[in-house]
């Protein structure tokens, strides 16, 4: 579960970047977070993570406040940025067994981290070569495996296919489908409405710091989501 | 750390996330070129560094040695002489490179290597090799002390200053941290990789040294108290390196970007390395003037005209003979019973001695003041505090060198009291042409110098290690203080 109880970031200037976020994300559901540059979606998953602190309000991972317990609170979710980024000198299979021995304190062995990778949709025959050479897909397959090794409670994503191609998008997509069945409760940033209405339960449009609107992706069509995004923010704009 | 609850991620065998971080960091090291190439290029300058050094005591051992027999064979070769004029003739004393010179040479090259020793005077030790050394010596000689406290270093801030920063710029210090890893365990196992390379390459360097000391000519072999001075300076240089490494640590983890840590680093570097030890040298010239050369023989000179030497006329001459005569109950110096040259030799030897007591032991309590005072700012700019620790341990700084100028001085006194005792025993008064048999000459034994023991290097650098130490931990703590809280942005 995530929870975001009337969470509020002010930065140095005066500049609110989030105001008064509630949100709750119960297991098994995809929510995503609409809305243009510098509406505060990524304040909210840096809020969660506990690498910067509220000015007021709570950012909760499973009951952990993220403000007073960081490390707890980041041992019960996984992260994949919008770049993941590996150690270059290092194979996908060794930046997979580093990230997973740190996210777990136990070492997988060879053939575990290759059904974690294969899970992951990432084309094992690869995990041997460094990772210098990889795209920007095989890179995100390899931050959901270290998102499976994990068994993280909790998914936050943060714009996690822009860049991709249209074939890699789709099927990161169904990975995330995949994670959803598996019960977690999932966060995902994103510009993408296609993603947002293929993989989110709810979708929330932001606007300067605040969620301004929340629909429900099965009572609407791509189509409907963009005009709700449009009109969210030039509502938000008005006001 | 939670243990993974389902199927696909199984129980494996626990692993300690230090460990892990630091298993990662040397493997990254290891197929870094760069890396490789730096290595090898220290070790070659070490190698290098040893391999002059090993010349240049072997050089100097053989020359030693040359002059060692060739002043014996001619102080036992004099025949029946006088004593007084044997006296006079004189030895040489000279100081053996004692071998852990080949790890940091020290003062040795300015202080001189020979004492002559002679009647009535304590000389100065000469042959100062940086008086014969060409120009081009000037800018220093490749020693394995300079590698260690300069290159060394330098190593140290390369491992250490985009320890986080630069993964922090990559993107991968916010993934790293939202596994839930403590920040303090990426500081430990990046710590303990980087020290891991500093201090293979430092125990090799000791290995080299040790290997050294093997080919050093036997008759300067290694003494049971070498082992405890190589210990002493791998702790000196360990503290030192691993200071530096925190030190690294500790900005990377604060500053804006590895760029403006790599800059900020480096200029302390060069404050600690090149500009502070200069700096102190000078401040401590202004605080605590020794007199010159000059001035120095001068004062010793002005003093010793006070003591009768040679001249019978002296004031303190003819008061000396006649409390001699007064004690022997005698009213001429014909009816003593013993050589009343060779007790006036002795009263003025002994009165001398006190005069070079009071000067030398002036000069060497003035110069050591000034080594203590240039060392104080070391638990700031460890450069101060590292240098004498280097030199105590290596035997090459000024304390040991005044060890052996007293050895020396004691060691003329020796001769001085053996010929006058030679005088006093069996010259007959009034007789000038008495000679000792040459069997004197080999009786009075050539100068052996026996080097300090470790215990008491290590006590005289009790205050230079503290400094280090308080350095060391203190960066060390900056190191943890800035982890706890790295900058993510």
């Amino acid at each position: 579960m995530l929870e975001a109880d009337s969470l509020t970031k002010d930065y140095p200037g005066g500049v609110r970047a989030l105001d008064s976020l509630d949100l709750k994300v119960p297991p098994g559901e995809v929510f995503c977070l609409l809305g243009p540059n510098g509406a505060g979606k990524t304040t909210t998953v840096n809020l969660f993570l506990g690498f910067v602190e509220p000015t007021a309000g709570r950012a909760l991972v499973c009951g952990v406040d993220s403000r007073l317990d960081p490390l707890a609170a980041r041992r019960k979710l996984a992260y994949i940025p919008e770049n993941v980024m590996l150690y270059g000198k290092l194979t996908g299979l060794e930046n997979l067994r580093y990230f997973s021995d740190l996210a777990t304190g136990y070492r997988l062995d060879r053939g575990e981290l290759l059904v974690l990778l294969d899970r992951a949709g990432f084309p094992v025959e690869e995990a041997d070569r460094p990772v210098s050479g990889y795209s920007k897909g095989m890179r995100q397959k390899v931050g959901i495996a270290v998102a499976l090794a994990k068994r993280a409670e909790a998914l936050l994503l943060d714009e996690p296919t822009s860049g991709l191609d249209p074939l890699a998008a789709n099927e990161f997509a169904r990975l995330i489908e995949t994670l959803r069945g598996e019960g977690m409760a999932i966060l995902m940033v994103t510009h993408d409405l296609f993603l947002a209405q293929q993989c989110g339960v709810r979708v929330g449009i932001m606007r300067s710091g605040r969620l301004v609107r929340t629909l429900e992706t099965v009572a609407t069509d791509h189509l409907g989501l963009e005009r709700a995004y449009l009109e969210a923010s030039r509502v938000a704009e008005a006001s | 750390m939670t243990r993974p609850a389902g199927s696909t991620a199984e129980l494996g065998v626990p692993v300690n996330p230090i460990a892990t971080v630091a298993r990662k960091e040397w493997l990254d090291v290891r197929r870094d070129s760069r890396w490789r190439a730096l290595v090898v290029v220290t070790l070659l300058l070490m190698l290098a560094s040893l391999a002059t050094g090993l010349a240049q005591i072997r050089r100097l051992e053989a020359e030693h040695r040359a002059a060692e027999q060739g002043d014996r064979r001619a102080w036992t070769a004099q025949g029946a002489k006088n004593p007084h004029s044997a006296a006079h003739f004189g030895q040489y004393a000279f100081k053996p490179a004692g071998p852990l010179a080949l790890a940091d040479p020290g003062v040795d090259a300015y202080a001189g290597n020979a004492a002559y020793l002679e009647a009535h005077k304590q000389n100065e030790v000469q042959f100062r090799a940086a008086r014969d050394a060409t120009l081009a010596a000037r800018m220093g000689r490749l020693t394995p002390a300079f590698v260690l406290q300069t290159v060394m270093p330098l190593m140290a801030l390369l491992l250490g200053f985009s320890a986080f920063s630069g993964e922090r710029e990559k993107g991968t210090l916010p993934q790293l941290l939202s596994l839930g890893v403590r920040p303090t365990h990426l500081l430990l196992g990046k710590g303990l990789a980087g020290a891991g390379v500093l201090l293979g390459l430092l125990a090799l360097a000791c290995v080299g040294l040790a290997a050294g000391l093997r080919a050093i000519p036997s008759g300067h072999e290694a003494q049971a108290g070498d082992g405890l001075r190589t210990a002493g300076l791998f702790l000196a240089y360990a503290l030192y390196l691993v200071g530096f490494l925190a030190l690294a640590l500790a900005v990377s983890a604060r500053a804006p970007s590895s760029r403006s840590a790599l800059v900020g680093l480096l200029g302390f570097w060069l404050v600690n390395t090149f500009v502070a030890p200069r700096l102190a040298t000078d401040v401590v010239d202004e605080a605590l003037p020794l007199p010159t050369a000059q001035a120095f023989r001068d004062a010793v000179a002005a003093d010793k005209r006070a003591l009768f030497g040679h001249d019978e006329t002296h004031p303190g001459f003819v008061a000396f003979r006649d409390r001699v005569l007064a004690r022997y109950g005698v009213k001429r110096v014909e009816d003593l019973p013993v050589s009343f040259r060779g007790l006036s030799l002795r009263e003025d030897d002994e009165a001398g001695y006190r005069i070079f007591d009071r000067h030398f032991g002036r000069l060497e309590a003035e110069i050591e003041r000034q080594d203590a005072l240039r060392s104080l700012p070391g638990f700031l700019f460890p450069m101060l505090a590292l240098q004498p620790v280097s030199m105590a341990m290596a035997g090459t700084d000024n304390r040991h060198h005044h060890h052996f100028v007293r050895a020396a001085e004691a060691h003329r006194r020796a001769i001085q009291t053996a010929a006058s005792q030679d005088l006093i025993d069996h010259a007959r008064n009034g007789d000038e042409s008495y000679v000792a048999p040459a069997s004197l000459w080999d009786a009075i034994p050539a100068f052996h110098y026996e080097r300090p023991g470790a215990a008491w290097a290590w006590r005289g650098q009790a205050a230079n290690l503290a400094s280090l130490a308080a350095w060391s931990s203190a960066c060390c703590l900056l190191a943890w203080a800035a982890a706890r809280r790295p900058r993510l942005s």
